[in-house]
């Protein structure tokens, strides 16, 4: 019921919808002229999925390889079954080095963990200080997209924060928005003693972490403080550093329709000698928070191909419509509409399955061919066979007497004659509120074979 | 308190017990991805099944592309298309007064320098008007005051106008980042047509690398580009030909 | 050559003159067209809501229904419906199962692609004076890529003026997909009106597409706004003559 009452809400959002609309068809435009500069863009959708697809069907050996190399680099690898543990590991770490303020730069993982409030339970301040979650975490709200974690607000909406958290002159300029983000978050990078940043890409072969970016702050994030805190999720491992390539024409063009993001950063360990640049000590936590179980079969398993670049959101009516936080879960649209209720469980989200009107758009522009419809169908059927969520008494009555009318010719025509009859067709009232019904018609196509068209043949 | 080698050995079992699960499962067919386009010849049948993984995509071009017209036109080509600025130069001499301009038309007062002896050389022959910094001992704060950053870049990019910064070769990590103005020292002989080519030619040794694509941009909001936020605004390539 | 009808429910009960003009089509290009009664629903309702086994039953019995005809191929005013049964075959376990969906799917066509690709015709000699615009239903467009094929066949209508609908374009969902129309009505409808919003602005006598679903919702909506437009199926324009 939230996600129907959430969605509610955002349908009545005026200045939501119109941010949004804008927002997701200018990222639409954006990605198609960037698709136009690739060489070959199916044959590199079926590269990515397949390298994916390899690495998921040995992702233990795969890890392996990537914890070993990357310490032997000089990483630390630790691994978490689940959010709690992951915060754990960061939390004492933190507190290990006497951090007062951690500076963040943009990590679903870390939205998945909760680790903000994970963080600040310790007394540890969290700083996000990609512009897009410095908006959202200054408004105290949470990302209402993957790519974009503010596109759910207006540069005025942007300006009258701004002015009320940190004093300046209320503006809708966006350089001068975005000038002002950048001197608050200078003070705070000056006095950081930790880094924490998600990860991309983690490569088995050498051990190297991928992390891409367009501002800078991830790059002030892994470099400045002494010690930087990667996390990532187990599905990140890729098998070869050569693998990058084609992930990087997908990721970017997908995510930004750029050809590439203005900053990869490459990271393979911690510095090696004292006087290089950059952090002291790298901590990588793995994170497997229900991704394991996903390896099982593999409907499930394409799940953890996604490389989070937020296209399927942009190409989603719903998603266009009512925007990331209807969907009441960290991952919104489409893949969130997949990969909340395989993570979390299907209890509290056995309504998001049904998030979708199935036109399969999000899986024309996945770059990895995530096929997002098949994944919808097989979760509304787990719903259905696991009683998971609302009762469903009426549905399930409805589609018993469904089948058994449908399995009988006889009996079908019988009903339709009765409801044409009554000139009534269920259910009703959703569909009339705003649309007229199409009556049924005064004869039906087998009467009109068997009065008229069949004897047409004959003659 | 975690023990890491407990949730580390119990994340590989439950990784196993899934695959073997999906292997054994007759399910594994039964469920098998489902094709995404049920019509036409040559559709997505083993779409991910049949491509080798490792392939190496379309024809990238061999070792050392060289300097040829075409990789140079197409890189500062990108780079302008990506907003950054390039100028050519034939000879330390050249490049030492079209640094000097660059910071002059940028009104960059206090420059800071990497270590790499092209970069000192450079620098010392700047004239007076500058202030030049010493990254050895610079304070954060210190750093931040800088107008101007100068570093080489181990490699170009020609597809992508993209620089390629090793943390091996010098360092140029933040120069390349804090200051609001980076110059990029590239030697032509240094293109590659492709970041394919440029992944295979990169120094694994660094434990860094950092590829940069223009100035520092956002557009978080309303998608509208703002540039120069954590970054600099300004990218300026100086591209070094060889003197003849 | 010989066609079997597969009409669809919803066809055959709500929009019987999309099935009427298909069969009138088939005919005028030669075919002879049979249609068995004991067919009913293909299940896609019950598929698309999750209950499988209402969907698993029903497709065994529109299997039978087909196996027992020798026609050449089997043909649908619907796309939606053709992707479903080519959707029949995971949906068994059993390998025989498996085997049969797939030779049923593999002699099922959408309409306008079996006149096509099929049988090579483009020109059905229809005439329907007017200005069209083409909305690419999501199943036929994107489970069985048909695209050009319903365009070819309107070019060639004549009298009829084919323009392509302003953004969010031809390629845009409806906001129908079956039980979400009813479950999620207020987002359907939203999506539904950029639909319409842009069909209006396309300055067209009639919107025409290739399933009577997505024709319910829009020609609902147009219907409500008090619009002039008419919602009418490929096979209604394609039978129309002079």
């Amino acid at each position: 019921m939230t996600f129907d009452r959430n969605a509610r809400a955002a349908l009545a959002d005026g200045q939501l919808r119109s941010a949004l609309r804008q927002a997701t068809t200018l990222f639409g435009e954006r990605r198609r002229e960037a698709l136009a500069t690739a060489p070959d863009w199916e044959g590199a959708r079926n590269r990515a999925r397949a390298i994916k697809d390899e690495t998921l069907l040995h992702l233990d050996r795969y890890l392996e390889e990537f914890s070993a190399n990357a310490e032997r680099a000089g990483a630390r690898v630790h691994w978490a079954r689940d959010a709690a543990e992951a915060c754990e590991v960061i939390g004492r770490i933190a507190e290990q080095r006497g951090a007062r303020t951690v500076v963040k730069s943009k990590s679903m993982t870390s939205e998945e963990i909760h680790l903000n409030a994970a963080l600040a339970a310790r007394g540890i301040e969290p700083v996000e200080t990609d512009l897009g979650e410095y908006i959202v975490q200054l408004a105290g709200e949470a990302p209402s997209h993957i790519v974009a974690p503010a596109i759910h607000k207006t540069r005025r909406q942007i300006g009258a924060l701004f002015a009320d958290k940190l004093g300046i002159e209320p503006s809708d300029d966006v350089a001068k928005l975005a000038a002002a983000a950048r001197r608050a978050l200078r003070r705070r990078f000056a006095e950081a003693d930790l880094g924490v940043s998600g990860v991309n890409f983690a490569v088995a072969e050498t051990g190297t972490i991928l992390i891409l970016e367009n501002e800078g702050n991830a790059r002030l994030t892994t470099s400045l403080p002494r010690t930087h805190i990667a996390l990532m999720g187990i599905e990140k491992v890729i098998p070869r550093f050569a693998d990058l390539e084609v992930f990087l024409q997908l990721l970017p063009r997908s995510g930004t329709g750029q050809v590439l993001t203005a900053y990869q950063s490459l990271l393979t360990g911690a510095k090696r000698r004292a006087e290089d640049e950059g952090a002291a000590e790298l901590p990588i936590v793995l994170l497997d928070n229900g991704r394991s179980g996903l390896l099982a079969a593999p409907v499930t398993r394409q799940s953890l191909a996604c490389i989070r670049c937020g296209a399927c959101l942009n190409a989603c009516p719903v998603y266009r419509q009512i925007g990331g936080h209807a969907y009441g879960s960290v991952y919104p649209g489409p893949i969130g509409a997949v990969l909340t209720p395989q993570l979390f469980g299907l209890g509290r989200s056995s309504e998001l399955p049904y998030a979708s009107s199935l036109c399969g758009a999000c899986r024309d522009v996945c770059p990895v061919k995530i096929d997002i419809p098949a994944l919808l169908l097989h979760l509304r059927a787990e719903v259905v066979a696991t009683r998971a969520g609302k009762p469903r008494l009426l549905e399930r009555l409805a589609f018993s007497a469904y089948a058994a009318v449908m399995a009988r010719p006889r009996l079908f025509e019988s009903v339709v004659r009765l409801a044409r009859m009554l000139r009534v067709m269920l259910p009703l009232g959703a569909w009339t509120k705003w649309r007229d019904l199409r009556p049924l018609a005064p004869r039906s196509f087998r009467e009109e074979w068997r009065t008229r068209l069949r004897h047409e043949v004959a003659r | 308190m975690i023990r890491t080698a407990d949730a580390r050995r119990e994340i590989l079992r439950a990784i196993r017990e899934s695959l073997a699960e999906s292997a054994a499962g007759g399910g594994a067919a039964r469920e098998g991805p489902v094709e995404p386009r049920a019509a036409g010849p040559g559709s997505a049948v083993g779409s991910t099944g049949s491509a080798d993984p490792g392939a190496k995509p379309r024809g990238s071009t061999g070792p050392a592309a060289g300097a040829s017209k075409d990789v140079v036109s197409s890189f500062t080509e990108r780079l302008a298309a990506v907003g950054a600025q390039c100028t050519v130069v034939r000879g330390e001499a050249a490049a030492a007064h079209a640094l000097a301009d660059i910071l002059t038309d940028a009104a960059a007062r206090r420059v800071v320098g990497s270590d790499a002896p092209l970069v000192q050389r450079l620098l010392s022959a700047l004239g007076d008007g500058f202030v030049r910094e010493r990254l050895e001992g610079l304070s954060r704060d210190g750093l931040f005051a800088c107008d101007a950053g100068v570093t080489t870049a181990q490699w170009g990019i020609a597809e992508t106008g993209t620089l390629v910064l090793e943390s091996a070769r010098e360092k140029n990590r933040l120069l390349s980042l804090v200051p609001p103005i980076h110059v990029a020292l590239l030697s032509s002989t240094c293109l590659c047509d492709s970041l394919g080519d440029a992944l295979a030619r990169m120094s694994r040794a660094s434990h860094a690398i950092t590829l940069i694509t223009g100035p520092s941009r956002t557009s978080d909001i309303e998608l509208t580009l703002v540039v120069g936020v954590h970054g600099p605004q300004v990218v300026h390539v100086l591209l070094l030909e060889e003197e003849p | 050559m010989r066609v079997s009808l597969f009409v669809t429910c919803l066809a055959d009960q709500l929009w019987p003159a999309a099935a009427v003009g298909a069969v009138a089509v088939l005919r005028r290009v030669g075919c002879a067209v049979e249609f068995d009664e004991r067919q009913t629903c293909c299940g896609q309702p019950a598929f698309n809501t999750g209950y499988r086994p209402e969907a698993c039953s029903l497709a065994r019995r529109l299997i039978e229904i087909f196996e027992s005809s020798s026609a050449d191929a089997i043909v649908s005013p619907s796309g939606s419906c053709t992707a479903m049964l080519h959707h029949y075959e995971p949906l068994f376990e059993d390998a025989g199962w498996r085997a049969r969906a797939h030779a049923v799917a593999e002699r099922t066509h959408e309409l306008s692609a079996f006149l096509v690709n099929r049988l090579g015709v483009e020109d059905v000699g229809a005439s329907f004076p007017g200005r069209l615009t083409w909305h690419d239903a999501c199943h036929g467009l994107r489970d069985l890529g048909i695209k050009e094929e319903p365009r070819r066949l309107l070019r060639r209508v004549r009298g009829a003026e084919l323009v392509e609908l302003p953004p969010p374009g031809a390629e845009t969902c409806c906001g129908f997909g079956g039980t979400f129309a009813v479950k999620y009505p207020e987002i359907s409808v939203a999506i539904l009106d950029e639909k319409v919003d842009a069909i209006e602005r396309a300055g067209v006598d009639a919107v025409v597409s290739g399933d009577a679903s997505c024709l319910m919702q829009i020609g609902g909506r147009l219907s409500r706004r008090g619009s002039s437009v008419r919602a009418l199926h490929l096979a209604e324009v394609l039978a129309s003559t002079p």
